[in-house]
């Protein structure tokens, strides 16, 4: 019995710790991740995918659901199917674009917030704060109006109040980071100020980001759709799903397909990125 | 009354984590007779907890926990009996105590309705509190658990815990999260609780020196088995199995050499995803033979009416005596220059409530010099100012006041008490320890030797080097820690409770380790510590820290054997296990 | 304490001054001059910078914002161009609509959130099916939402109205300008039954996102705090798992919910832009749903104020109500 004695536990490799994780993804995880999987994939092929044009008239209006249009005509007799897996690609595109800039401001303002400290933190945070205090759909509501309707207004609108959440929630992991001995330890090791930020601090706050963005997905896919219903989106003839299901409620007790079917299409791609988010949170979340 | 009050019998629990089954308990059987105290000792992993949560019908997990055999308390089995009757026997014949009262008791709720819950009426309430020794108990019953000390905490726990006049209290680790003066106080508590009351307890600690000043008989826990029962005196003067004879030679004592390296366990306990068929001690022990791991041994019964499972016993009783002792250290030299000098250091930080501004004065004008190859423990308790010191020393902290002079390029380096935590996560090992050789002009394969050399230094192999953090035991994290403290040597080695976190035979590995590095590379060792008996190993001088002021300093030898502050006498005294000398 | 309280208030009042001049920043950015959309489009180039003059529209920034926050204060939201009324005389008769939606709505939010959050946190064969259920509900727009209740509840089986408040037409008017509180205060029973058969699709559609975000916060904390170590010590003193429930989870686990609860109250006023409008329900939702499509600013701008005035005063109550209830603050 000496004083140093090794203490050596086989290690996994990378391939080993791949298959664990994979094995620990439940089979309905597994499923639903594919599914978004299938629908992202819908969405880029879309001009391959879709059988008719999405904005211009392909059989005679309001064709109930049949042989030659699934999901039926609307009162132009635009097959709905087509502009569905359209406004599917603009959705998410919109989700898409919202979440980037969302998590690019907010990891920056975050980063500094809770690596500067001091007075910087205060001003960024209590900024921050004062966003959040705020209800970004209804803000999300007047900065479209008063910018004018258009799609891109909208994803600027929904940017704008969207980024502190992210902010909150790199600060947040970079402070609680910050306060652990291992930065200490770095910076008694002689390490400098951006490679303390880059290598010791910022990677911590990954794995939270990435979670809450999986599950911002559908969130924003509902808020956008949400916005778009009150003719805040992309003016017609676009085929947003929202725009579609309100110009359709006047049809809503005689043509039911008209504005529920694009109902339907956000609520699927709502919920497979819910779940997908889900799956992810819990795969991380026993790291 | 039935003859025995705990009656476990080949208790299997097992544990199901990411797919994988975790066996923590592996068969075990255990009897507790009436108004007996028996100390269950376990390193952490042992399953200690879990046969305490199992005696008390509190296991739950996600999916359930596999469970065979029985773990009968009053002759109810705790771990098949239905609810309703569980729920009986907890109510009128089962306490429980836990580790941390802190978080134990719900913070919304205010401590007289908690403690009406368990006694049934005020005036019971009242009697309880009076009996564990909270003063006031009238008037307190309105108070909210954080208007309360930890000890005082923990005196209401076992207060609830005693309502009822049960047959069996459960104690988990009842003074580990205390401050130590706290800890003999409530363990005193515990034994004079049976005195009066006659109920048995079952005391689990990760340290022996606990058990053994209030227990009648420990039992000691070990990968999921028993490995040894006895008495507590049998225990301590000639212990039967390997295990019990390395954990007693690696205790920390006040009479510990301090010529030599610790005598210390090699290896470190068996993954509990995959324990081994035979005696899971086997691969750790000197005495092993190949039937050892052949099969686990049949628990023998000794002549004192013991137990102990190894069938090496005559070896280990002359192994008990007869063993090698480490040779001990080169002698070290300690020069005359100081190299880390403070005059009156204050620090004082600032918190805010509301719009009050409170101070707490963390330093209180510290002076103090450390000579180069010197090592110096600051001793206190928590919230005393000695990590403060440290981080000051380090430059981690500005100083307000005073003086503080560092020698040349000393360049400081810290390893922390949460070793895990003091390493990046998403890191490798080279990249963590190679880190600081970054700017001193090193080739990548010049660094790449130096860090390998460091790790070997520190008893690692260079197969951990692609390891990530959290694929390290708590020993090896805190072996990684040491690599990069020492792969460029630095001049001042600062170390915040390194061994606190450990199990007591990993903490004596870690011990010995910082000494061995100090004289090879002649470091200089400023060690922070609220055990006495380790400063006392690990250092040449003792500063005893109370209140951001050091009470007194000296020869570790001369404050351990005549302390002349009243205050380093209570500390000692509260040094647990000084019962009758270990043999 | 009372500091933390006050804190929270001045937080508030910083937050609602925040709000005021973000509106009125995005006011000077929208192309429409108030001057032009107040004299319509027939009148001079002349006659309009005059009447900018008149508004103050030459002077600096921030003496407009101080006019403005002076206007506000008066009650005075300017004029509609569709309506070609007052806003703040609009919002007066729109208001009780979307109250009385609102507070019915974070009723069934409220209860929904805590059934759901008890049930699915609970350890039963069904929690799985509850789980997925809240799932599906946190992902249907509400639009798709009403659209199912309309054609299934009201058009198909006929049980419930699918718009308006009411449909008697001797409905009593009242203090509070809540029919259903208006008609008790009058003692007619027939026209609350009247007034909240009308509430209940509206109120569940707008009520149904927030249950299930509450019950999804109420399901974690209950689960953190069914873990914690004090329900550990409650459970060994023998009590019954329901008292456990009650008294030592469901009681810490509340904090959360209760914020939660806060929030969506406020976000619930967005909610019935979309809601109202479907449901033609004669509420603020409504009316800015039509003044979206004439880009009558004016309008939206004062129920954007409003909106999230309502959302902001909410939270603050919220927090200030937690504060008190919470004893390691209180005293």
């Amino acid at each position: 019995m000496t004083a140093s004695d090794t203490g050596t536990t086989r290690l996994a490799s990378p391939g080993e710790r791949l298959l664990g994780s994979l094995r620990r993804l439940r089979l309905s995880d597994g499923l639903s991740l594919a599914t978004l999987a299938v629908l992202v994939l819908v969405a880029i092929a879309a001009p391959v995918v879709a059988p008719h044009s999405a904005t211009a008239p392909s059989g005679i209006p309001l064709t109930p659901p049949s042989g030659s249009a699934w999901l039926g005509t609307d009162e132009v007799g635009r097959d709905i199917l087509s502009r569905l897996i359209f406004g599917l690609r603009l959705s998410l595109v919109g989700a898409v674009l919202v979440i980037a800039s969302g998590v690019i401001i907010g990891s920056i303002m975050g980063l500094v917030a809770g690596a500067v400290g001091g007075w910087v933190d205060m001003l960024l945070m209590r900024l921050t704060d004062v966003f959040l205090a705020l209800p970004a759909p209804v803000l999300a509501i007047a900065v479209v109006a008063a910018l004018g309707p258009s799609f891109t207004n909208t994803l600027l609108a929904v940017s704008i109040v969207w980024w502190p959440w992210y902010a909150r929630i790199v600060r947040g992991e970079v402070t609680a980071i910050g306060a652990r001995p291992h930065v200490d330890a770095a910076k008694l090791a002689g390490v400098g100020r951006l490679r303390l930020w880059s290598r010791h601090l910022l990677p911590g706050a990954g794995p939270s980001v990435l979670v809450v963005a999986s599950l911002d997905v559908g969130y924003l896919v509902l808020i956008l759709a949400g916005l778009s219903f009150l003719g805040l989106g992309a003016p017609a003839p676009a085929p947003e799903l929202g725009a579609m299901a309100a110009q359709g409620l006047r049809f809503l007790l005689s043509k039911w397909w008209v504005p529920v079917f694009p109902g339907i299409a956000v609520a699927a791609l709502a919920y497979t990125a819910n779940l997908a988010g889900d799956a992810l949170r819990d795969l991380m979340g026993d790291r | 009354m039935p003859a025995r009050v705990v009656d476990v019998s080949d208790l299997r629990v097992t544990f199901e984590r990411r797919g994988q089954p975790v066996h923590a308990l592996r068969g075990v059987s255990l009897r507790i007779e009436p108004g007996e105290i028996v100390g269950l000792v376990g390193e952490s992993g042992s399953g200690k907890t879990v046969l305490s949560l199992s005696l008390l019908g509190l296991l739950r997990g996600e999916p359930a926990p596999k469970v065979s055999g029985t773990a009968r308390v009053m002759g109810v089995d705790m771990v098949s009996a239905p609810a309703a009757q569980r729920r009986r026997l907890l109510n009128t014949q089962l306490g429980a105590v836990f580790q941390n009262p802190m978080t134990s008791l719900n913070p919304t709720m205010s401590v007289g309705r908690q403690l009406l819950e368990a006694s049934g009426s005020t005036d019971e309430s009242v009697r309880l509190l009076e009996a564990v020794g909270v003063p006031n108990p009238q008037s307190r019953l309105a108070s909210y658990p954080h208007e309360f000390s930890g000890g005082q905490l923990q005196r209401i726990m076992i207060a609830m815990a005693i309502a009822g006049n049960p047959s069996l209290v459960v104690a988990d680790e009842p003074s580990t999260a205390l401050d130590v003066t706290v800890q003999m106080q409530i363990l005193e508590l515990l034994a004079s609780l049976r005195d009066h009351l006659g109920c048995s307890f079952l005391l689990v600690t990760h340290d022996l020196g606990v058990a053994s000043e209030i227990a009648d008989r420990i039992a000691v826990l070990y990968a999921g088995k028993l490995l040894e029962s006895r008495h507590s005196q049998a225990m301590l003067n000639e212990p039967a199995h390997p295990y019990s004879i390395g954990l007693l030679q690696s205790r920390l004592s006040l009479s510990s050499s301090r010529e030599r390296p610790l005598m210390s366990l090699p290896g470190e306990p068996p993954d509990p995803r995959l324990p081994p068929s035979g005696c899971p001690f086997a691969p750790r022990c000197e005495l092993r033979i190949e039937d050892c791991e052949a099969r686990m041994p049949e628990p023998a019964e000794l002549t004192d009416g013991g137990m102990s499972a190894c069938i090496r016993l005559q070896e280990a009783a002359t192994y008990r005596t007869e063993y090698e002792l480490p040779p001990p250290w080169a002698e070290g030299a300690v020069s005359e220059d100081v190299v880390v000098r403070l005059n009156g250091v204050t620090k004082t930080f600032k918190t805010r409530k509301g719009w009050s501004h409170q101070e707490i004065q963390a330093l209180q004008g510290i002076s103090l010099e450390v000579r180069r190859g010197e090592a110096v423990a600051l001793v206190g308790e928590s919230g005393c100012g000695k990590s403060t010191l440290l981080r000051v020393v380090s430059g981690l902290l500005e100083r307000d006041g005073g003086e503080l002079a560092l020698a040349e390029d000393l360049d400081p380096q810290m390893v922390f008490q949460d070793a895990l935590a003091s390493l990046t996560p998403w890191l490798s090992v080279q990249e963590l320890v190679g880190e600081r050789l970054r700017g001193r002009g090193k080739s990548k394969t010049e660094a790449r030797r130096m860090v390998i050399d460091a790790l070997q230094r520190v008893g690692l192999t260079e197969e951990l080097m692609t390891a990530k953090p959290r694929q390290l035991s708590g020993g090896q994290a805190q072996r990684v820690a040491l690599a990069r403290a020492i792969v460029a040597p630095p001049g001042l080695l600062l170390a915040d409770e390194p061994t606190s976190a450990l199990d007591v035979s990993l903490g004596a590995v870690v011990l010995n380790l910082i000494g061995e590095l100090r004289r090879e590379l002649s470091l200089t060792v400023m060690f922070v510590t609220h055990d006495l008996a380790a400063a006392r190993v690990v250092a040449d001088r003792i500063a005893v820290i109370r209140s951001g002021e050091i009470v007194e300093i000296g020869r570790a030898d001369d404050v351990i054997s005549a302390p002349e502050h009243a205050y380093t006498e209570t500390l000692l005294a509260s040094v647990p296990g000084q019962g009758p000398p270990i043999q | 304490m009372a500091v933390l309280i006050l804190r929270r208030l001045l937080a508030m009042v910083v937050v609602l001054l925040v709000l005021t001049a973000v509106i009125f920043l995005l006011r000077q950015v929208t192309p429409a001059n108030p001057a032009r959309v107040a004299l319509g489009p027939q009148a001079s180039i002349g006659a309009v910078e005059e009447y900018s003059r008149e508004l103050g529209l030459d002077q600096p920034l921030v003496v407009q914002y101080f006019t403005y926050l002076n206007d506000i204060a008066h009650g005075d939201f300017q004029v509609s161009v569709r309506t070609r009324r007052a806003v703040s005389e609009d919002l007066a008769a729109f208001v009780p609509a979307t109250l009385e939606l609102a507070l019915y709505g974070i009723m069934f939010a409220a209860l929904g959130g805590l059934v759901l959050g008890v049930v699915s946190a609970a350890r039963w064969r069904g929690s799985g099916v509850v789980r997925n259920v809240m799932l599906v509900g946190a992902s249907v727009p509400s639009f798709l939402l009403a659209f199912g209740l309309i054609l299934v509840m009201s058009r198909n089986l006929g049980w419930l109205p699918g718009t308006g408040r009411s449909s008697l037409p001797d409905m009593p008017s009242g203090p509070t300008q809540l029919l259903t509180v208006d008609a008790i205060l009058h003692g007619r029973l027939d026209a609350f039954w009247n007034a909240l058969r009308h509430l209940i699709l509206p109120s569940a559609t707008i009520g149904l996102a927030s249950a299930v975000a509450i019950g999804r916060v109420l399901r974690s904390s209950l689960h953190a705090s069914l873990d914690s170590d004090y329900v550990r010590t409650a459970r060994a003193k023998g009590l019954a798992e329901r008292l456990v429930l009650r008294r030592h989870a469901l009681r810490n686990a509340s904090g959360p919910a209760m914020t939660m609860a806060g929030l969506q109250l406020g976000l619930m006023f967005a909610g019935v832009v979309i809601v109202e409008q479907i449901f033609a329900w004669p509420g603020i939702g409504w009316y800015t749903a039509q003044s979206i499509p004439t880009n009558d600013f004016a309008a939206i701008a004062a129920v954007t104020l409003i909106l999230g005035s309502l959302y902001v005063i909410v939270n603050t109550a919220v927090d200030i109500a937690q504060m008190l209830a919470d004893p390691r603050i209180r005293r």
